[in-house]
């Protein structure tokens, strides 16, 4: 098989090693978190913004689409070359370009991993404070596409709030900066319509981000319940206490056990839920929080409260918490995670509702929830080989999803739109908020040249709507 | 009255009804901008109403200028044209409140005062201290992004709304976000409305997240000689385990004017820094002390105020162009935004410039977040305050901000931009602005390029 002759300008352009388009070397490349698969034809690593700009021209010339990708550990199908052409891999764009602990930023590559900001900078007494599960792995590039968030959301804000200004790449090639150094550059915000995009506006090269200073104190609060519903009555307790843990999760029995067997974590393996609260800022504040939150667990009938002792023993427990996914994937073939959001005072309400879908469509369901912001990771446990069951996760997916809209809230809190929910959209916009949005694309993006196929819904497909199902692993 | 005026009134009479259409030339005159007088104020009482009004003045090829109370309307360049104000005072209601929820949606018309006692009573709040104080609208806050020290510790509008609907020229109304607390579904076009300045579409209703009131707060004022102490303390603050929620900088004739006529009142003859604390009784004792010892090791004293006169001062620190003007008649109000690291340097450059030019300077600097506000107070000819403001806006650009004009008589305006310099994404945003406002409905030429 020969290359096409693009294969060789790109190759002069930017790099021998810099493009991959055998079959075999671009198959990697044709998933993501979601695991919708979709092989692109090239997948070329720039070095350089200028190297991007080189590959968009080229792509435009030859009308190819673009799609910018990251780790590949989104979960919504972000990432995945829908309708084929060339992927721009950002893995050889990791500089950390400078840190500046005075101003608290830092201006970094796309491709940097969001941990190694946070190492970088931690022996300064800093980090960057959006935290998603795949942290380890995942970039500050896919963060801002996805405007990721984490269990730390729930006090410190999502990406967008941490992220200060882009260096971002249009189709046509042209090369603007959006944002500042500093707040509130006079303008339009392009930095905040440009974070949670999904790739569907521009290609951001660079980043300028906002550091945050490590707390004085940490106390990581284990709250174990034998009545599952008494987990989100805590929940809604502390949060109408007017108390905002810096953390809040929740994970139900079915799930922790998973994770017990697969960590070790110390989660006890006879409860219906567990909450993890973490509470963070003065060493006084942090004791009187602290307090108040564990009366609250008790109040709710907490069987017991425990504290992390040791740094060890609070690492081992988030460990736990951020592998979740993966200990579930151990013990079923396939699942489909969700990301619905709801108001939290509905959580015992939502809870129940998810039980009752579980016991209908006999599925097995773990729920993971990011609590505190109503943020819910239901799992739904099935096997791809069995038709009949992956018909069935597609129905009690779209009734969860019908429920969270139904109470009021929305169809993804972190993981964003993509593939996986586009053609959910109009339960929660209607025609003319869509329209507004394709608008806006076609100010930046208007051959729909970049990461086609993703965020709004396809205009081909009327009325039906469908969930589509991730037959992939875990994280 | 012309024939073209005695039109437009009937046109929006038809959609508001007599009695929201005013065309008294009085009340015309208390919203003009820059010189510019409309023809009629319309007084719409939905969001399909504001729609109806915008498309009709867009069919009509009229412009079109959102307002409240007009706190902020002397900000920006002058309009272009200005046939109609759309005031939103009707617009008062509170469609969900969820106290437990942590969550309000409301119209934009609501005075900042009123909604903030509507939530208080919940032991809630929108941590915010936006020039306009009290008087200043919920829409016309989100729509400017307005804010004062407290984006220190709790961030900007941006950080708190999420959701919002909008009223285009069109005639639509376009929702965006939601009510919940995290959302990314679909693009973020609330974020392309806050402090957009009411030039792309008017916003019609907005959901925000709130917050719990701390429980006890207390504010500290340190003396310091120099900026360079002021510089060492501000380091050594935000770099402690502290948090304030908001900390000045205030030059002695800055303070003193902000004092004068409070219970506070006195004479100041240094630089201070005035800082705002919470936490529980603990947390604060903990607090009195480090800063006690941290102004001692910069020879400097710490004083602390009763927290109901800090209060009335820290408002009066947010809201410059409300009493300014009063006191200093033909005032200039310059607001720097740039890294908050370099905020004394721009102090001190504008000082110099101030003294070789014989102006009265009084600066506030609102650390950690990087806005300085430089008020030159007497009133110069012409020429020389359009010399220092060049001079004080190339300083901020070489430091790596921006200089914008906050308010000053509008004839300074024909020869300035009240904005500053254009950047590489300008051709976007007008692009944007073509998109969302192609016949320059909205508040024509008032945005950043004459937008």
């Amino acid at each position: 098989m020969k290359p096409r002759p693009l294969v060789r300008e790109l190759t002069r352009l930017i790099g021998p090693d810099a493009v991959l388009w055998r079959p075999e070397d671009v198959m990697l490349y044709e998933y993501d978190g979601l695991s919708v698969t979709a092989p692109p034809e090239l997948v070329v690593f720039p070095s350089t913004t200028e190297h991007v700009v080189e590959i968009v021209k080229l792509a435009a010339r030859e009308g190819m689409p673009v799609v910018a990708r990251g780790a590949g550990t989104g979960l919504s199908g972000g990432s995945v070359a829908a309708e084929g052409g060339i992927v721009v891999g950002f893995a050889r764009m990791k500089k950390i370009i400078e840190i500046d602990i005075e101003n608290l930023r830092a201006r970094v590559q796309p491709g940097v991993v969001n941990m190694d900001l946070t190492l970088a900078v931690s022996d300064q007494g800093c980090y960057f404070a959006p935290d998603p599960s795949s942290q380890k792995a995942c970039t500050i590039g896919g963060n801002v596409s996805e405007n990721a968030g984490g269990p730390h959301t729930l006090a410190y804000g999502v990406t967008t709030n941490h992220i200060l200004g882009l260096e971002v790449v249009l189709p046509d090639g042209e090369v603007i900066h959006t944002g500042a150094r500093f707040w509130d550059r006079p303008g339009y915000d392009l930095t905040g319509l440009v974070v949670g995009s999904e790739g569907t506006l521009g290609i951001v090269t660079e980043i300028i981000a906002r550091l945050s200073r490590k707390p004085e104190a940490v106390k990581t609060l284990l709250a174990i319940y034998d009545d599952i519903l008494d987990a989100p009555r805590t929940v809604a307790a502390i949060t109408a206490r007017r108390i905002t843990p810096a953390a809040l999760e929740m994970m139900d029995g079915f799930t922790l056990r998973a994770v017990e067997e697969a960590f070790h974590a110390g989660f006890p393996m006879d409860s219906a839920a567990v909450l993890l609260i973490e509470v963070e800022g003065l060493r006084e504040a942090v004791e009187d929080n602290a307090d108040q939150i564990e009366a609250i667990c008790r109040e709710n009938h907490a069987r017991d409260v425990r504290r992390a002792k040791t740094v060890e023993e609070r690492d081992l427990l988030w460990r736990g918490r951020k592998n979740a996914f993966g200990a579930l994937g151990r013990i079923s073939p396939n699942y489909y995670v969700q990301d619905g959001v709801i108001p939290r005072t509905r959580l015992p309400e939502m809870l129940q509702f998810i039980a009752q879908v579980s016991e209908r469509h006999q599925l097995r369901i773990g729920n993971i929830f990011h609590a505190g912001d109503g943020n819910l990771h239901p799992l739904l446990m099935f096997d791809a080989r069995d038709k009949d069951q992956a018909v069935r996760v597609t129905k009690a997916a779209r009734e969860i999803m019908a429920k969270c809209v139904e109470m009021g809230g929305s169809l993804t809190g972190e993981h964003g739109i993509g593939i996986e929910k586009r053609d959910l959209m109009p339960l929660i916009f209607s025609p003319d908020d869509l329209e507004a949005m394709r608008n806006l694309k076609a100010v930046f993006n208007p051959r729909g040249s970049l990461n086609p196929a993703k965020l709004l819904p396809s205009t081909k497909m009327c009325g039906e709507i469908r969930v589509q199902v991730s037959t992939g692993g875990a994280l | 009255m012309s024939t073209a005026v005695e039109t437009m009134q009937r046109e929006f009479v038809a959609i508001v009804g007599p009695s929201h259409v005013v065309s008294d030339p009085a009340a015309c005159a208390a919203v003009s901008v820059d010189g510019k007088t409309p023809q009629c104020i319309v007084y719409p009482t939905s969001a399909e109403e504001v729609a109806a009004v915008l498309r009709r003045a867009a069919e009509l090829g009229l412009a079109v200028i959102p307002c409240r109370n007009g706190t902020k309307l002397g900000v920006g360049n002058p309009p272009r044209r200005y046939d109609v104000a759309l005031s939103l005072k009707d617009m008062n209601r509170v469609w969900h409140y969820e106290p437990d929820d942590l969550t309000v949606t409301v119209e934009p018309g609501m005075k900042f005062g009123d909604f903030q006692h509507f939530v208080g009573r919940h032991g809630l709040w929108l941590p915010l201290d936006p020039p306009g104080g009290a008087r200043a609208s919920l829409g016309g806050i989100v729509a400017t992004n307005a804010t004062g020290p407290l984006r220190l510790h709790y961030g900007a509008p941006r950080d708190m709304v999420l959701g919002m609907k909008i009223a285009t020229v069109e005639g639509k109304v376009v929702k965006t976000g939601g009510r919940v607390v995290k959302n990314v579904a679909g693009y973020d076009i609330a974020k392309l409305l806050i402090g957009s300045y009411g030039t792309l579409g008017v916003i019609v209703e907005t959901s925000f997240k709130l917050f719990p009131l701390p429980a006890e707060r207390a504010t500290f004022v340190i003396p310091v000689g120099t900026l360079g102490i002021g510089r060492d303390l501000r380091r050594r603050i935000l770099h402690s385990p502290m948090t304030p929620l908001r900390m000045v900088l205030l030059d002695a004739r800055a303070a003193e004017l902000t004092l004068a006529g409070t219970p506070l009142e006195r004479s100041v003859k240094e630089l201070e820094i005035w800082l705002e604390m919470a936490g529980s009784a603990r947390g604060m004792g903990r607090c009195h002390g480090e800063l006690e010892d941290l102004a001692k090791a910069a020879g400097a004293s710490l004083h602390r105020l009763a927290a109901d006169s800090a209060d009335s001062v820290w408002t009066r620190v947010a809201d410059l162009p409300s009493w300014l003007p009063g006191r200093s008649p033909g005032v200039v109000i310059l607001k720097a935004l740039l890294p908050d690291a370099s905020s004394e340097e721009l102090f001190s450059r504008a000082e110099q410039e101030a003294e070789n030019d014989k102006a009265l300077l009084a600066g506030f600097a609102q650390l950690g977040v990087g806005v300085l506000h430089l008020c030159l107070l007497s009133e110069a000819a012409t020429p020389a305050v359009l010399g220092l403001i060049r001079r004080l806006r190339g300083a901020a650009e070489n430091l790596g901000g921006v200089l914008t004009i906050e308010r000053c008589h509008w004839d300074l305006k024909e020869r300035l931009d009240a904005w500053g310099t254009d950047s590489d994404d300008f051709a976007v945003m007008k692009k944007i602005k073509e998109t969302w406002d192609p016949k320059g409905t909205l508040s024509p030429g008032r945005f950043v390029g004459r937008l």
